[in-house]
Parts: structure tokens; sequence; C-alpha cells
């Protein structure tokens, strides 16, 4: 008898379920990025490279022919080559002493240099001018000098201050992989200290070196919150991008620089990218051993210059927050919370202005509270929105990454890695650019920026998100594939279960990004639609400083308060078992 | 006929590399079969084709008559258990099993009856409420075992599922699968690379090498009449003599061996193995009186390694080794000891004779 042959061959095979699911979603994915990532940077690609129509590098010989707009290009990239280098020499100091010696609080010490995370950039770009600027505490107040730091000095001050625990996280984790033993095996075939740590351990260490140096160097040339409002006559690429566009209304010429900008970020974005993963393969995956002892001299130097590095990440956050608490700095040290009234700021969003009539009794608080915080308010629902929605859909787009492999997956790997090496005033132009047509209606509205800081962080959030699900072992998928799930339940509850972990922190991740980010959004704003960590900026820019630095003060609160609360509920559901069935 | 499960000149390539190449084999409905060969050798691929997690390049694999080559793997209702156990991390005991349950949306008294005979039958009523984690290695895989059995899948299939044990719980798991397997009728196939689980457990086992079936029998039919010098080897230990035959004659360089008559008096390469329980040890000072003296050798025994029951003597015959086990009575009887030198026979009927170029080595 002659088995039975299914009609229609393959129909099966086709239309499973499962390839309809993957299917869908990677259609889905791809359209997002598309849309909103590969639209707007050619679109600006394309007015730098056309001219009525027709191609033309006029715009470029313009850029490079006239010395006074040249120099934001060298001033990018001389204050981002010497950030980098000193970034990366205090961070890599800083990880040995967490790593390799057995200085004390170091569970403290890491703790602080991971502070300036949860700030929007330019606190560290504030707290400088308020210590060292035209009226600082030290410049004015102590030395009475008429030196002050804006210009190249405060712009590099303050992004080795931001970009430093970005670079010490790298460095950390290469520290930490890399076997101890190494350097106790040198030491123990003769090899003085020094000898050992110029022979082995900055050898072993070199792939995380140099990817942290290309991060900060990335890091430094697409920041824009710091140069603003420190650099003074000081230009770089990224404020005469916003210059160009704001002051001059030229958009061609704020292409140009985009363009000019892209080439030394997408080069150290590319270069990070290559050595973390050549960095990961050094990793042995052995326990780290006992670490022996240090000598006194070597531990107490490591802690005084650790506390010393801690001093620094602290007095910024201190001077801010004072600064937004005293009536005139640096003249008049009394309290007062006049600051927190801020000038009005004209935009209201209905349903919290709603919200707050419906609880608070009218009078002068609730004008306050509801409309004079409305950038706040609409921060803080713009943030909630993004953390949910750029967690589920980094972590969506992960999963179709990681464990579904189909066809066109290295597109969409690609297009999810990209955003990190697109500055965010880049991309923030490109949305001008490409989405502000009449027909465009989501443009205008909050949509527009949550999908703007969704998308700009989407890195992070899937390069989390697959290092997490190559945890997961394959067969377990396909345990409850053979036990009848289909795919949209194996996702649900098993993948989303057992990803729990990497979605809350990428959740806080895109919290984070979303309250403290400015660049990206910079052009978003309108009247109608302000954000909190752009009022920052504005009320600096209108002199009042004290009132930038209290909205400053809000947004790390709200920061704070939120990671709290993530720190509380998720401590509290984390349940028994997780750790893998290994 | 019940509903058996038949692989057609199955294949499955990856590129020019040719995993599974055309292997054919009929499974009768609850028949234990076991897919025994080394790492590599494509056992877990012709598993993963009748799951359905890996496609078929060519070929059939046909169920209850009807061809399943592109039935999605949810679809075909096999159980699986895994090397890993894949237990589900998030869920307690309980909920792994009723898993397939709920999936098959079975009404909520039947789930809680039939987890309850689940846990019966690997006696862990006990440990419902606890997370995989906190479960051992032996427990988290009968676990999976009963997962896999709950929902009734009509085969069950076991990728390597004793691998990742200790040998004692491996042992004791191992007899606890035939079991399950004698009770319920169930088809199983279960895949591994260790010989002697193969053949303690399967009704057939499937040797495989490079992609393709080099025996398929009876555990005892693969251990006793091997059909290839690479089934000789991998199944046990074996001696090997190369040599050249003529009639019932093998010259293997240094001497000439003689062996059962067999096949014509045409010259031809051959290789000859012998298992070493079937070599004969006698000391120097009692030589024995055998049917064939030719195959009486002298010797010295270098190595003795005691294996409980019996022991294991490595033997240098000029420069080349032997193994020869004996019972550990005899080797006690015979005061044998390292360095003694010996007389070593082999009975002609134990060897087998492999022509060259039928198999490797």
């Amino acid at each position: 008898m002659n088995p039975i042959e299914p009609s229609g061959k393959r129909f099966s095979t086709w239309f499973s379920a499962d390839n309809l699911f993957t299917g869908v979603i990677m259609a889905f994915l791809l359209v997002i990025l598309a849309v909103f990532l590969l639209y707007p940077v050619v679109d600006i690609c394309r007015l730098s490279f056309f001219k009525d129509g027709a191609f033309s590098l006029h715009n470029y010989l313009d850029y490079f022919s006239e010395p006074r707009i040249f120099r934001s290009f060298y001033n990018s990239m001389f204050v981002s080559t010497v950030t980098m280098v000193i970034t990366t020499v205090l961070a890599f100091l800083f990880a040995y002493g967490l790593t390799r010696t057995t200085m004390p609080g170091k569970g403290f010490f890491y703790t602080v240099s991971t502070l300036p995370l949860i700030a929007p950039t330019i606190i560290q770009a504030l707290a400088l001018i308020l210590l060292f600027g035209r009226n600082g505490v030290i410049t004015r107040y102590l030395l009475d000098t008429s030196w002050n730091i804006y210009g190249a000095t405060g712009i590099i001050v303050g992004e080795i201050l931001y970009c430093f625990p970005n670079a010490l996280f790298i460095l950390y984790t290469t520290l930490s992989a890399v076997d101890t033993r190494l350097d106790e095996a040198a030491q123990s075939l003769g090899a003085s200290a020094l000898k050992t740590f110029f022979k082995v351990t900055l050898p072993s260490a070199k792939y995380g070196i140099a990817s942290a140096a290309a991060l900060t160097f990335n890091l430094t040339i697409t920041d824009f919150g710091i140069p603003v409002v420190i650099g003074g006559d000081y230009s770089v690429l990224a404020t005469e991008i916003v210059n160009k566009v704001f002051g001059l209304q030229r958009f061609d010429l704020g292409a140009t620089i985009s363009v000019i900008l892209l080439v030394p970020s997408i080069t150290a974005f590319a270069i990070n990218y290559y050595l973390t993963r050549k960095s990961y393969a050094m990793i042995s995956g052995q326990a780290r051993p006992f670490i022996q002892p240090s000598r006194p001299l070597k531990k107490w130097a490591f802690t005084a210059y650790s506390a010393l590095i801690c001093a620094c990440i602290l007095l910024v956050f201190i001077t801010v927050f004072l600064g937004s608490f005293v009536k005139t700095w640096p003249y008049d040290f009394s309290l007062t919370l006049k600051h927190f009234d801020f000038p009005s700021l004209g935009a209201s969003v209905p349903l919290w202005t709603a919200f707050w009539n419906s609880v608070l009794e009218p009078g002068t608080f609730r004008t306050m509270i509801a409309i004079k915080y409305a950038p706040i308010w609409t921060s803080l629902l713009v943030s909630l929105v993004v953390a949910v929605v750029g967690a589920s859909i980094t972590l969506v787009a992960a999963y179709i990454i990681e464990k579904k492999k189909p066809r066109g997956e290295q597109l969409l790997y690609a297009l999810s890695v990209l955003p990190a090496a697109i500055p965010g005033v880049v991309l923030g132009l490109g949305y001008v650019l490409a989405f502000n047509k009449p027909y465009f209606l989501i443009y205008g509205t909050i949509w527009i920026i949550i999908i703007n800081v969704v998308i700009a962080n989407f890195t992070l959030g899937v390069l989390s998100g697959t290092a997490n699900l190559k945890q997961i072992d394959k067969s377990v998928e396909e345990a409850a594939v053979s036990l009848g799930a289909g795919p949209v339940t194996t996702f649900t509850r098993i993948v989303f279960p057992l990803s729990k972990v990497a979605f809350l922190s990428t959740t806080t991740f895109y919290f984070m990004r979303a309250m403290t980010t400015i660049s990206a959004v910079l052009f978003l704003v309108s009247a109608q639609i302000k954000l909190a960590a752009i009022e920052i900026i504005f009320l600096d820019v209108d002199g009042r400083t004290a009132s930038a630095n209290a909205m400053c003060t809000v947004v790390v609160l709200i920061v704070a308060l939120f990671l709290i609360v993530m720190r509380i509920t998720t401590g509290s559901s984390g349940f028994t078992g997780m750790s893998a069935s290994k | 006929m019940g509903r058996d499960l038949k692989l057609e000149n199955l294949t499955k390539r990856y590129g020019h590399l040719t995993a599974v190449d055309h292997v054919d084999l009929e499974i009768q409905e609850g028949e234990f079969i076991c897919f025994l060969g080394p790492s590599g050798c494509g056992k877990t691929t012709v598993l993963r084709m009748i799951t359905g997690f890996e496609t078929v390049t060519e070929g059939k694999v046909i169920f209850d008559n009807r061809v399943i080559n592109d039935l999605i793997p949810k679809k075909r209702e096999f159980g699986i258990v895994f090397q890993s156990y894949a237990l589900f991390p998030n869920m307690t005991v309980e909920e792994n099993i009723a898993f397939g349950l709920k999936m098959r949306k079975m009404p909520k008294k039947v789930i809680a009856e039939r987890v309850d005979v689940m846990l019966d039958l690997i006696g862990l009523s006990g440990w419902r409420r606890l997370y995989p984690a906190q479960l051992s290695g032996g427990q988290q895989q009968r676990v999976a075992l009963v997962r896999a059995l709950a929902p009734d899948p009509q085969v069950l299939l076991l990728d390597e599922p004793l691998s990742a044990l200790d040998a004692k719980i491996r042992l004791r798991l191992r007899a606890e699968i035939k079991r399950l397997q004698q009770e319920l009728k169930k088809t199983m196939i279960h895949v591994t690379h260790d010989q002697e689980e193969a053949l303690s457990i399967a009704d057939r086992v499937v040797v495989m090498e490079g992609g393709q079936f080099r025996q398929v029998g009876r555990p005892i039919d693969i251990y006793k009449n091997p059909t290839c010098s690479f089934v000789a080897d991998f199944v046990g230990t074996s001696n090997f003599f190369k040599g050249s035959r003529t009639g019932d004659v093998v010259d293997i360089r240094k001497r000439k061996i003689k062996v059962k008559k067999n096949g014509a008096g045409v010259e031809e390469a051959v290789s000859l193995a012998i298992r070493p329980e079937n070599v004969e040890v006698f000391k120097k000072e009692a030589p024995p009186r055998v049917d064939e003296p030719m195959n009486l050798v002298s010797g010295r025994i270098e190595v003795v390694v005691f294996q409980g029951a019996a022991v294991r003597l490595l033997i240098n015959i000029d420069g080349e080794e032997v193994i020869a086990d004996i019972n550990e009575k005899e080797f006690g009887q015979r005061s044998l000891k390292r360095g003694d030198e010996i007389y070593l026979y082999f009975p002609p009927e134990a060897f087998l004779v492999f022509a060259d170029g039928e198999g490797k080595k």
C-alpha cells in the first residue's frame, strides 16, 4: 500500500502559523525601521547632495571653503580626541581598581560612577558653569580670576564626566572577564608587578580599551547638550547643525554638516562594535578566582583615586541641586524654592491638565503644577510609553533575530544596530525633513517624539535582548512546540517570562533615555509639545540658569524615583528557580 | 498493522555536507528503537527529521501510512525528551507536566488527574510545586520524560536523554525508561552514543556512521554478529588484525592464523576481529592442548586492569598489543600477574572476518 502524500505539496509548511507569525513581525519591523530610520537619513543625504533637483557638491564646497564654518569640524575632532584619550585612561584605572585590587568600598564606587547615566548630558555643563563659569563659585568667589571654563576646556571636562560610566562599563567587563590567573602566572614566572601590568594585563584588555575609546569618541562627537551650554563661541558639528537650521533656516547646510558628522560617528561606532565582539570572544568563561590581597600602597592609592573620581561626579550633582535651591549663585546662598516656579512655559497637555485640575484646589499652586510643569508631565508620559513600547519592540526584534533566524535576518540585525551610529541631532533633523508634511498626521504630536526615541535607542535594546535570548536553550522552545504550543503561546508563556529580567532592564534604560535625551528630540518639540530636558536648554539660553538647574534637578529626581520603584517591584517579583535549568 | 513509522530513502544535506545519506527503516508500533553512533554520525539529524524540527532534503518520513515530511512539529504530536531536559524554568513541576495537556485544551479536571498519574509514574508526587532548578538532574529528566508522555503522544523521541547525568543515575533512569516503555507499549526512538545503553535498552539497535546505517538488528546480533568492522569496533571492544586470506588461513604479517572455513580459495585483504573475552590465556608452564596449534601464540602480560567481575589483560605479542578479558576467579586460580610470559589462544570460530573496503579500520 502506498503511503498517502499530502495534497498540495509544501502547503502546510508554507502557511504554518509559525512562518506566518515570523513573517508578519519581520515585515512590520523592517517597515518601521525603513520608514523611521533609513528614510530620514536618506532624506538628509539627498538634501545635502542635491541642489534644485540636480546632483551637486555645492553644499560641501561651501562648507569646506569657509574656514569659519570648517572650524566646527576641526573643533569636534579635537574635543572628541582629547576626551577619548583622557576618559579611557581614567576609566581604565578605575576599572582596574574595581577588578584587580582589594580596595574597600567597591560597590559604592561603582554605583556612584554610573550616576551620570540618569541625568541629561547638560547637567555636567550646568555644574561646571556654576563652579568655573563667569559667576562660578570657584572662579569668581574663591579665586577671583577672570579665567573661565567656557569653550573647549568646558566641553572636554563635561564630556569626560558624561562619558566616564560608558567607558567604565566596557573596561570593567573586559577586566573582570580576563583571567586574573594570567597575571599570577606571569608573576610566578618572575615578572615584576609593573612588567606584568604592561606585558600581560594591558595587552589582554586591548580590545576592550580600544572599544571604550571608540565609544567615548562617538558619544562626544555626537553630543549636543554639553557644547550648547558651555561651548560659548566654540562651535562643534552638532551645535553647528542646530545653528544653521534654527538660526538661519538653512536646512541644506544643516543636512550637509549632518552628513559630515555621520562619517566620524559611524566610523567610531563600527570600530567599537567590531572590537566589542572581539573582546567578548576573549572571555574565558572561567570562574574568577580569588584576588590576592593588594599591597597597602597600591590599595590606598586606588582607593584615593576612585574616591577622587566619585567626588567629582557627586560634585556635579550636588552643585546643580544646590544651584536650584539657592537665591543668587554665588552671592546669596540663602535657600529658596522660587526657581522651581518655572516661568510660564506656555504648553499644556490636556490630559494632565484635566488630571491636576481634578486633584488640586484652584490657585497658584495648581497653575504651577498643571501649567508651568507641563513639560515635565509630557516628558513623563512620553518616557512611560517609550519604556513599554521600546522594551517590547526590541525584545520581539531580538527574538526574531536570535531565535527565528528567518531570511533577511541579517538585514534586520544591521538596521537594528544602526541607530547607535546615527547622532541624535542628525536623526532629529532627518525627522523634520522627512515627516514635516501635512499628510503625515503624527508630526507635531507626542507620537513622533515617542517613535524617535524608540528608534534612536533601538541598538541597546536589541543587543541586550539577543544576549539574554542566547542563554535560553533552544530545546526549551522546541519542547513547547512539541507539546503543541503555537508560536504566540511559546513566546508569551516561555520566552517572555524567561526574558523578564532583560525586558525590565531595557524598560528602565528606555525610560532614562526618554527623560534625559536632548539631541534627538530637539527638532521635534514645539510650542504645544515641550519636554523637560529640552526646557533645561531653553531656560539656560534665556539666562534663567537657576531655573535650568531646578528643571534638571526635577528630571534627575524623577529618573531616580523610577529606578527605585523598579528595583523594589522587580526585586520582590523575581520568582524562585528562575536561574535556568542547567 | 499498527501505526508504523517508516523512513524511506531519507537524506539530509547541508550545502555540500551530507549528514544523513539515503537511509531506510521500518519501525513497528510499540517498538523500542535505538540509534547508536559516534558524535557527528547523523543520528540526531535523523531524529530531528522525525520530529519535524529539521526539514527533509530527500526521501520520506511516513507515519501511519501518511507522508509527514511537511507536517509542522506541533501537528505530529510526537513527544520529545531532550538531552538538556528543557524543562520550563518559570513553571513548577506540575505546570510543566500540564503544559502539553493545556495546549490540547483538555478540561481542568482531566488535566489534574493526568498530572497525578504522571507524577505517580515517576514517584515525584511530593515535588509537584517545586521549580526545575530545585530538582536534581535525574529528577528533572524524569519530569521531562512524563511531560512528554502526558499528552499520550503517538511516538516518544529521546535525544540523548541520559548523557547529561551521572553514571549511577544514568543506570537507574535507563531502567526506568525501559520499564515505562514496556508498561505503556509506546513506540520509542532513542538516540545515544553510549553502546552499553543502546544494547541494554532497545528492541532493535541502528548503528550509524557517516550518515549511513551500518547495521540494524537486535542487540545480541549487533554484538555477536557485527556485519562490518566499524560495528565490531564501535560496539564492545575488539582486537583487530589485518591480513590476507586464502581459504581458511589468514596471513597477518608475522604469522598465519586459522579461521572458520568460509569463502573460496581466492586471496583477499581482510580484517580479523576477536572479542577480548574470546581470547584464551594460559601460563607458559602449562601449555594447553588445542585444536589449531597455529593459533597458539606466546606473549607477555604488560598491564593488568581490574574491572570488577572481569580482569582485562594487555598482552604484548612481538610488539603488538592484544586485549584479553578473563573472569576474576580464573585470574586468581591461575595466579597470573604483570610480566608473566603466557600463551594466547585464538579459537578459529571466534574470529569475525571482514573483507577490507567494506568498513574502515
